[in-house]
């Protein structure tokens, strides 16, 4: 029996999320929660495994006609292709972990968190899955709403300052977005802004330049690139643990996403014109990213920082428009929601305990939490690189896209990767090894079984993708071969 | 990845000790130790009983990944990696500590991985890997200094292994994706060249990239120094003999490397940074002899390397076991201990012997390959330099070391004999040393184990008559010099004031100076250029980002909400104000019509 799966996996969550405010007192909220979240992830299953990687476009397409007035046909249309369905996957993924990981965190209102929480759930795999710009943009739009609510009323001290300046960065770069959308419809009132039928069609150059600079606003605020990337640091550190996993794992991979859905495909000439600003924008995040997360003094700002610096990556690698670049790109965006979603989760689990998030106020953790400090271990080294785990093999690919376009580029890449291992590692010295903080005597600090049930399917993942990337990276082979002006590898 | 071409009949020694290594923390007691010694034992008898070839080749990102590449020199590398795991597992198995025995063994799996690598790609996962189990060894010592020194290890090698991403990346993209590691040469002088030679010159300790090893050796314990002496500068040359053979750069440099180690050798008060020191100076044998590039050196090469693993380990045995059993490390503290240490001071001379290529020796037939290699090309300044820097290794190692540490005053330390398990352990290197030596004799039993043909006869009248009248010169001024290398001088004045000052001046020349720097430049210097440069330029990043970037931003929403409090004094809530706004309002509107019209 053929259902429309991508709807039934988009709306489940919401479902859930209404479910949850009808309930009484109580916590059952979480266990809702979780039993959603598990539902939603069970219903990927026949979408991973149905998914043909050999044919193109879009598959398990939901299409239903919807505004039709005069010449405009805007339907609502869901669909996968390569690229969407490992996000889809990780979104399903990261909630759930999320559930785990606010089990005991959240007491307050916890109705309304994990509400908001399946209501950022559906926003995430409806961008993913919508295939015109018109579901995208309300997906998009959609997605501030939660976490907005999830860092200003569950977030830390200076919150409402973090909560509303990420709104309005993000909405800044909307109101362009939107603007764009219009100009885009009203150019191409046949495609009903369709990312297929948008791709075939060709744009005057002046026109896909104002929309590149348009669609640049939004998703350059969300990747988040320099320089207007300062919102990112007091989202992240001001959320809560499953705000900032959300955030760092999935938030900012939907904007190196438009990239990949909107600019790429539907604007290549304007892509051609910005393609140096571009790639050297890239590796000044890279870099200025690395430096700066090396003198910050917050665990949870570091790892914050670090995003910059690994998104500055994903972006280069997209940029270079080599095929092998662009696919490490995509592999690393996935490796990155990995493990930072992982960093922001161990760093969570320790604050729980600590009240602190001060990496002078920690030390020594190695003697009492031996997990603990073996899994931080394998994703400092994951993210900073290390060959055998995940992100060595994004990262490899980038670069080697990078030194193709421009020795320079490479070069600026892998001094990168060294400012990105020095500040992990540091941060790894200071936190666990060494002398016990007096401090943080008599601290349980050891991860309960429920925190490294949480983490396993993140470690697992690290090895399992850096010892077998194929198993993503045999997905993105047809769809990014498709992408105007891509460099095909020989 | 694609396994089908993997052949099951061969089994990657490296991965045993990797693996094997986890199961330790499992077990308890004796089974623990029984396993301890199995495991690199396992290792030592699959690579005796391998056959060459090429096996382990992966399919990986459409790349062809090799890991397994079973020929004449990487395997007398795996014999002497195993050999040298086994022999630091004995040492240590005293140890409580399973952490230590865990790193360890990785550390010697990844430099086995390194020598039966046969592309880039499997190179650097286990050069990575080596960086990194080695920097956690450095750290799991209680010492003090060893939580920075590790540091700044750590740094370097990440700098280094990151320098070799970025030459194998380059080299990838020259040869059209092929990842394949051989000779170099048709390379030459190009970025990749450049940048994977200079990988390979960091983890050989090459000055001035070299600083780490005498930085970080004697931080760490005891019985992991002893293995970290071995796989990576030993490694390193493995690859520069691979892929650099003949780099005539490379002649220069490790003459230079050969004097430099026994130089700042001079200067060492702390016992294992002098033999630290050594071991670069050994090591710029190799780098000379690989530089040299004929079959004789290159054997030459091979050979010191087999053997140098051996008696270093044995010298820093040896060492290791007096700061155990005294508590001391600097020379100037130690002495008279060959009284209640003689076995220890046996086998450490037999290793010092080895070192001072004595005939009968490991170091003899060994390192007049090399120096006779040298002859034969006619590069006599090398070959100057390269004897001259053996006398001073024989000054410092087989005479000043001992007699210091064993021999000299009486330092008062009641010392005992190590743990049975150090003796054996020093023991059978010791054995080792000797049996090399002795085989030396018989030269076509060696001939079989080099890995290129060449025919040398060690046990020449000329070579021994010529070493040991070197020695002999190089202990009558040591005992002339006696008081002048003495740790803490004692001036007395007498007759011998004349030649005493000339001596003293000539030393003082060189050792002021070069003290001041060598410590300034270890530690301040790589201190300052490491992380407080790159620290302040953080933080001036930092204060940009918050300062203009943010603030920039901010100070837009700041200026908005200015001016809606300005804007808000319009809205008084006096119905007469709003009257009057729209009358003023359409009267301007009606003026505009106007105008406009």
């Amino acid at each position: 029996m053929t259902y429309p799966a991508l709807t039934v996996i988009t709306f489940l969550p919401l479902l859930g999320a209404a479910g949850i405010l009808l309930l009484g007192r109580g916590q059952r909220a979480r266990w809702v929660a979780l039993a959603t979240t598990l539902a939603t992830l069970a219903a990927m299953a026949p979408l991973c495994s149905g998914f043909d990687k050999t044919k193109s476009g879009l598959q398990f397409v939901d299409l239903v006609q919807w505004i039709s007035m005069g010449n405009v046909q805007i339907n609502y249309q869901l669909g996968v292709d390569g690229i969407s369905l490992p996000f889809i996957v990780l979104s399903g993924l990261l909630t759930l972990l999320c559930v785990g990981a606010s089990w005991t965190a959240i007491r307050t209102r916890d109705r309304e968190f994990y509400a908001a929480l399946l209501l950022a759930e559906t926003a995430m795999i409806g961008l993913f899955a919508a295939a015109n710009f018109f579901l995208f943009f309300i997906f998009w739009e959609l997605m501030v709403v939660p976490l907005f609510l999830l860092i200003g009323i569950w977030g830390g001290s200076n919150r409402v300052y973090a909560a509303l300046k990420f709104l309005l960065f993000t909405l800044a770069g909307s109101v362009l977005m939107l603007v764009g959308m219009i100009a885009l419809q009203v150019a191409t009132p046949e495609a009903g802004l369709n990312f297929k039928q948008l791709t075939g069609t060709t744009l005057d150059t002046t026109l896909q330049i104002w929309l590149f600079l348009a669609f640049l606003a939004a998703f350059a605020v969300k990747v988040p690139m320099f320089p207007v990337h300062t919102w990112l640091p007091d989202a992240h550190t001001e959320a809560p643990t499953a705000g900032s996993v959300i955030l760092a794992g999935i938030l900012l991979k939907m904007g190196a996403y438009g990239f990949l859905r909107v600019a790429l495909p539907v604007l290549p000439e304007a892509v051609q014109i910005f393609l140096m600003p571009m790639l050297i924008i890239s590796v000044v995040a890279i870099i200025y990213g690395a430096y700066v997360t090396l003198s910050q003094t917050d665990v949870k700002r570091l790892i914050a920082y670090s995003s910059v610096s690994h998104m500055g990556f994903v972006t280069l690698g997209i940029f270079t428009l080599d095929q092998r670049a662009v696919e490490g790109a995509i592999l690393q965006m996935i490796n990155h929601g990995i493990i930072s979603a992982a960093l922001f989760l161990c760093v969570g689990m320790i604050y729980e305990r600590t009240h602190t998030r001060e990496i002078k106020d920690y030390g020594g953790v190695a003697k009492t939490a031996p997990i603990y400090a073996t899994l931080l271990a394998l994703f400092c080294l994951a993210a900073a690189g290390f060959p055998g785990l995940n992100s060595f093999v994004g990262e490899f690919l980038i670069i080697g896209g990078a030194f193709k376009t421009n020795p320079w580029l490479g070069a600026m890449a892998i001094w990168g990767v060294v400012l990105g291992t020095t500040y992990l590692l540091w941060l790894y010295y200071r936190m666990v090894i060494g002398e016990m903080n007096p401090g943080l005597q008599g601290l349980k600090i050891e991860l309960t079984a429920r925190e490294t049930l949480t983490l396993a399917p993140l470690a697992f993942l690290a090895l399992y993708l850096g010892l077998h990337p194929e198993c993503v990276l045999s997905y993105l082979h047809i769809p990014v071969s498709e992408l105007p002006n891509i460099i095909a590898t020989p | 990845m694609n396994l089908d071409a993997l052949n099951i009949s061969w089994l990657h020694p490296g991965l045993v000790l990797i693996l094997g290594a986890w199961i330790l923390p499992l077990l308890r007691g004796w089974a623990r130790r029984a396993l301890m010694v199995a495991i690199p034992a396992v290792a030592v008898v699959i690579c005796l009983g391998m056959t060459k070839g090429t096996y382990g080749e992966v399919s990986f990102l459409g790349l062809e990944v090799v890991f397994g590449r079973v020929d004449q020199l990487s395997l007398i590398f795996s014999y002497v990696f195993s050999i040298m795991a086994l022999l630091g597992m004995i040492y240590a198995l005293h140890v409580e500590h399973n952490s230590q025995h865990v790193t360890a063994l990785i550390y010697a799996g990844g430099a086995l991985g390194v020598t039966f690598s046969g592309d880039f790609i499997s190179l650097y996962v286990f050069w990575e890997l080596m960086a990194i189990s080695s920097a956690l060894l450095v750290w799991q010592s209680r010492e003090p200094g060893a939580g920075r020194a590790g540091f700044r290890y750590l740094l370097v090698h990440i700098v280094g292994g990151l320098i070799l991403l970025a030459g194998i990346v380059l080299y990838g993209s020259e040869n059209n994706n092929s990842f394949a590691f051989g000779n170099m040469a048709a390379l030459e002088h190009t970025a990749a060249w450049w940048l994977i030679l200079l990988a390979f010159l960091i983890n050989a300790a090459v000055p001035p990239l070299g600083a780490w090893l005498p930085d970080a050796y004697p931080e760490a314990s005891v019985t992991s120094a002893v293995f970290m002496t071995a796989f990576t500068t030993k490694s390193a040359v493995y690859v520069l003999i691979r892929g650099f053979p003949g780099t005539e750069l490379l002649v220069w440099l490790g003459a230079a490397m050969a004097v430099y180690g026994v130089v700042y050798a001079v200067l060492e008060n702390d016992a294992r940074r002098l033999l630290a020191y050594h071991i670069i100076s050994q090591v710029g044998y190799m780098v000379c002899a690989v530089g040299i590039g004929t079959a004789l050196a290159l054997n030459g090469a091979a050979a010191h390397a087999f053997a140098h693993i051996l008696y270093k380990a044995l010298l820093f045995m040896g060492a290791g076991a007096v700061i155990q059993m005294t508590g001391r490390r600097k020379l100037s503290e130690m002495g008279g201990l060959y009284k209640t240490m003689p076995i220890t001071l046996t086998l450490y001379m037999i290793g010092a012997f080895a070192i001072s290529a004595v005939p009968l020796f490991s170091g003899f037939v060994s390192k007049s390959m090399i120096v006779s290699a040298a002859g034969e090309q006619h590069l006599m300044w090398i070959f100057l330099t390269l004897t001259l820097a053996s006398a001073g290794t024989f000054l410092h190692t087989g005479l000043k070391l001992p007699y210091y540490m064993f021999f000299g005053k009486d330092s008062g330390l009641q010392g005992k004999e190590p743990p049975t398990n150090m003796l054996v352990a020093m023991g059978l290197a010791a054995a080792a040393c000797v049996v090399i030596g002795v085989v030396g004799l018989f030269p076509s039993l060696l001939y079989k184990e080099l890995p290129y043909a060449a025919d040398y006869v060690p046990y020449t009248l000329h070579h021994v008559t010529a070493t040991l009248g070197m020695l002999a010169f190089t202990a009558l001024g040591f005992f002339l010099l006696l008081k002048h290398l003495d740790p803490e001088p004692k001036i007395s004045l007498d007759t011998d004031w004349f030649y005493r000052r000339g001596s003293a001046v000539f030393v003082r020349s060189f050792q002021q100076p070069l003290a001041r720097f060598e410590s300034g430049y270890v530690g301040k210097i790589c201190d300052f250029v490491i992380l407080q440069f790159v620290l302040r330029v953080a933080g001036l990043l930092r204060n940009f980002d918050t300062r203009i970037v943010d603030f920039s931003v901010v100070g837009l929403g700041r200026l908005t909400q200015a001016l809606s409090q300005i804007l808000k004094t319009t809205v008084s809530g006096n119905v007469q104000h709003y009257a009057l706004m729209m009358v003023a309002g359409v009267l301007v509107l009606l003026a505009l019509a106007m105008i406009v019209r």
